[in-house]
Parts: C-alpha cells; sequence; structure tokens
C-alpha cells in the first residue's frame, strides 16, 4: 500500500480541507477517505461557489468540483447550506490562525495589529476564490451562516482591547464601550467592499490606511500614520 | 360596474386619487416586505406572504412590482431616500461642521429608531438581497461619505488623512447600528449618539476637541437655539 501524495500532509501551511486530494484509487483506510472526501466537498463548493455564487451553486457544481458521487455528497451533508456552514468555519479558523500567529509574532502592540492586518489582507488576496466565499457570499448564504459571520468578526475584537493596556487616563477617557466594534466594523467594510467589487488588487494597498484608523483613537493620528508607514 | 367607471373617469379627480393610491398600495406593500424580511430573512420571504402582509391582492403587487427582488430594491430607495432626508432637513442648515455631524447622526438614529424594519432591510438583509441591491447598498455608502468628507476643510489634519478615512468610518458606524438592528435592540439607539460622534469626530480634530462635541447638550436641543 502507497501512500498517495497528499498535499494536506505536505503542507503544515494548509488546512486539509483547503487542499485536494488527487483523484483515483488509493486504498487508504476507511476514516480517512472519508475524511477527505469531506474535505473535497468543502473544497468543491469554494470553487462551486465563486463560479456560480452561492445562490446559483448547486449540488451537482459541488460534486463535480470533488469528483464525487451525489450518494457521498449527502453521507456528509444534509444539504447545500450545511455544506457551505462547514465550509465558511473551515476558513474562519484558518483565517484566524494566520492572524494570531502575525499578532503573537510582535512584541509591541502597535506592530502586532499591523501585522494581523496584513495577515489577513495576505490570505484574502492570495485566495480570492476563499475571500468572496467568507466575505461576500456568507451574507447571502441565510442566518446562520450571517450569524457566524457575525460572530467571527466580533471575534477579533481582544486583539484591539489589548491596546487599551498601560494607556493613560486621557486616552481611556476618550475611547468608548464600542470602539473596538466600530474600528472592525470600519476594517471590514473597506476590505468586504473592495471584494464584493472584485478589487482585490487594491487589498494590499489598503494595508497604511487600515493600521492608521485602526491605531488613532489609541496612539493618536500622529503616531498611528508613524506606525502605519513604517517598513 | 357603469357607476365605477364613470367616477373613475370624473376628469381632474381621477388622476390624483388613483395617484395616491398607487402611493400608498406602493408604500403598503414595501413596508410589508420589511416586516417579513426582519422577521424571517430576506431570502425565505415570499411574494405570498408580502401580499398577506400587506392586505392586498396578489395582482395588485404584480401591478407594482415585477418581482420580489425589485420589491426589495424600491424598499431600499424608500428607505435611503428618507433616512438622507431626514439628516439633510435636520443638519443640512447648520454652519459648524462638527455640530452638523452630531445634528445629522442624531437624526438618522431617530429614523432607524422609527422605522427599524426597513433599518433592518436597508443596512441588514441588503448585503443577502442580491447584487443590485448590493450595488445600492455601496451608493448610498457614498452619499454618506461625501457628508463626512467636509469635515476634511475643518480639520488641522486635514491634508494628511489618509484617503479611505470617510469608508471606514461609515463602515464603521453602520457596523454599529447593524449589530442592535441585528439583536433588534433599536429601543435606546440614541444612546449611542456620544460614542459614535466621539468616534467620527475624532480623526478630524483629535480626541479632546470631538469629546467635547459629543459631550454637549443634546443634539437637536443646541440646533434650535442657535437659529
Amino acid at each position: 500500500m502507497r501512500d498517495p501524495v497528499n498535499p494536506s500532509v505536505e503542507s503544515p501551511e494548509y488546512p486539509p480541507e483547503l487542499a485536494r486530494l488527487p483523484p483515483g484509487r488509493h486504498g487508504l483506510p476507511r476514516e480517512f477517505v472519508a475524511r477527505n472526501q469531506r474535505e473535497r466537498l468543502i473544497a468543491g463548493l469554494a470553487e462551486a461557489v465563486a463560479e456560480n455564487g452561492y445562490a446559483g451553486t448547486t449540488i451537482a457544481h459541488i460534486t463535480r468540483h470533488a469528483a464525487v458521487s451525489r450518494r457521498t455528497f449527502y453521507e456528509h451533508f444534509s444539504s447545500k447550506d450545511e455544506c457551505f456552514v462547514s465550509a465558511y468555519d473551515t476558513v474562519m479558523d484558518e483565517l484566524r490562525r494566520r492572524v494570531d500567529e502575525a499578532f503573537n509574532g510582535e512584541k509591541e502592540w502597535p506592530q502586532a495589529i499591523r501585522a494581523g492586518l496584513a495577515a489577513m489582507l495576505d490570505f484574502l488576496i492570495t485566495e480570492p476564490h476563499l475571500a468572496r466565499l467568507s466575505m461576500v457570499e456568507a451574507l447571502v448564504a441565510g442566518p446562520v451562516v450571517v450569524e457566524r459571520y457575525d460572530a467571527a468578526i466580533q471575534g477579533l475584537v481582544p486583539y484591539f482591547e489589548a491596546g487599551r493596556k498601560g494607556r493613560s487616563e486621557d486616552v481611556l477617557a476618550g475611547l468608548s464601550p464600542t470602539t473596538e466594534e466600530a474600528l472592525l466594523g470600519g476594517i471590514v467594510s473597506l476590505i468586504s467592499r473592495r471584494i464584493f467589487a472584485d478589487r482585490t488588487e487594491e487589498l494590499q494597498a489598503l494595508l497604511p490606511d487600515l493600521v492608521e484608523f485602526a491605531l488613532t483613537p489609541y496612539l493618536g493620528s500622529v503616531e498611528a500614520a508613524k506606525v502605519a508607514r513604517q517598513r | 360596474m357603469a357607476s365605477k367607471s364613470t367616477t373613475r373617469l370624473l376628469p381632474g379627480r381621477e388622476p390624483l386619487s388613483r395617484e395616491f393610491i398607487a402611493r400608498h398600495q406602493r408604500a403598503r406593500i414595501i413596508k410589508g416586505l420589511a416586516r417579513e424580511a426582519s422577521e424571517k430573512g430576506y431570502r425565505a420571504v415570499t411574494v405570498a406572504d408580502i401580499v398577506k402582509r400587506a392586505g392586498i391582492a396578489r395582482n395588485t403587487f404584480y401591478d407594482n412590482f415585477g418581482s420580489k427582488e425589485e420589491c426589495f430594491l424600491a424598499a431600499q430607495e424608500f428607505a435611503m431616500a428618507a433616512a438622507l432626508d431626514r439628516v439633510v432637513s435636520a443638519a443640512g442648515e447648520i454652519g459648524d461642521w462638527p455640530r452638523r455631524v452630531k445634528v445629522g447622526l442624531a437624526a438618522f438614529l431617530g429614523y432607524i429608531a422609527e422605522e427599524p424594519a426597513l433599518a433592518r432591510t436597508c443596512m441588514v438583509e441588503a448585503l443577502a438581497a442580491g447584487p443590485n441591491s448590493v450595488k445600492y447598498y455601496e451608493e448610498s455608502l457614498q452619499a454618506f461619505v461625501s457628508l463626512f468628507q467636509v469635515g476634511r476643510d475643518v480639520s488641522p489634519f486635514g491634508s494628511e488623512l489618509p484617503e479611505t478615512l470617510e469608508e471606514a468610518l461609515i463602515g464603521g458606524v453602520f457596523w454599529i447600528l447593524y449589530q442592535r438592528l441585528l439583536l433588534a435592540e433599536t429601543d435606546n439607539l440614541g444612546d449611542l449618539l456620544p460614542e459614535l460622534v466621539e468616534f467620527a469626530l475624532t480623526p478630524y480634530l483629535g480626541a479632546e476637541a470631538a469629546r467635547e462635541v459629543a459631550g454637549e447638550e443634546a443634539a437637536g436641543e443646541s440646533s434650535e437655539t442657535y437659529e
């Protein structure tokens, strides 16, 4: 029994659900095959949605991209919606993991915010299909996904809240309970509007603006602009 | 039948009343759609639901709109126009820009509190209702952008502000309101005014000056004393 080349094992950078198992017979243990089928279906959905939009995607599109049978689809998911939710969670876990790693790689908070934002943009730029799935199609995929979208964004609040630590009374007085939410809302809106409009190529240039916007309430605009223009 | 058509043909009177009825019907259908959408989500709403909620005949619906999508777009246009109108008529005449922002935001919050279903339709459901409505949503955000951009003229940092600032500020304000609408917490929306004002003004005026404007007496009152 020979192990097939499996990109998900070879590349620790990439979550298995988003990589693809080469098609063909492989004689792998049943459980492994099942897991990989699931992963292929998720990858297939991302491709199908990028091609047809969420509303226009059918289960046939998904199974064709995943190269599995319709029956296999229904062994893993009861509906297109359920498959989408799995795909969404997978993408967001990966995005969160990358942001977290970048953020924790920096000692100073302003630089950590910058690194986290850069990691987020990088992911979205290199994965335009997943960017669309997570920032655009998620909003049309029904209330369950919208709830998750919301939770994913609110889940980023603590990275910003960390910036309150050690600030002067004066700075803290200028922050409200909703400052972090508003900052995130602004950042997400800038990013997702560009993805909506198929202008993903503009995302890279957005970094300094996002950094300055995010840091201004904590550092003041002069200091924030300095960090934004570093490197 | 005969008497009915005679009444309708009365000169002068007929166009007016018909227009009045038509407008009234449109508004009722739009509000019906908004209420249905805010209860079950736009995707799940059917024309039958709208017709039932609006208390009109199915034919009447199709006299006014070609489809659910068309009706949704009309609802968006209706609410955005009403909200902008409210903002401009409350704040348009105020010369002092920071106070104009404050009064404008207060008017905006007031409209949302009054029409939570329509507001939810525009700010929450719009993104789920297809490409045309997303496009319209984007364009309406743009209208708010130009209201904010005036702040660059009064800001000591005007020339250094990032190009995307207004877009980000409006995105932020909308996100906060979106959260409230999503949770159907619109009763005390006015309480958000000081923090939203501070958030919006800080990049232009600095934290201290922004806080000062945000903390002043109720916006509506002070604008009246100026006049």
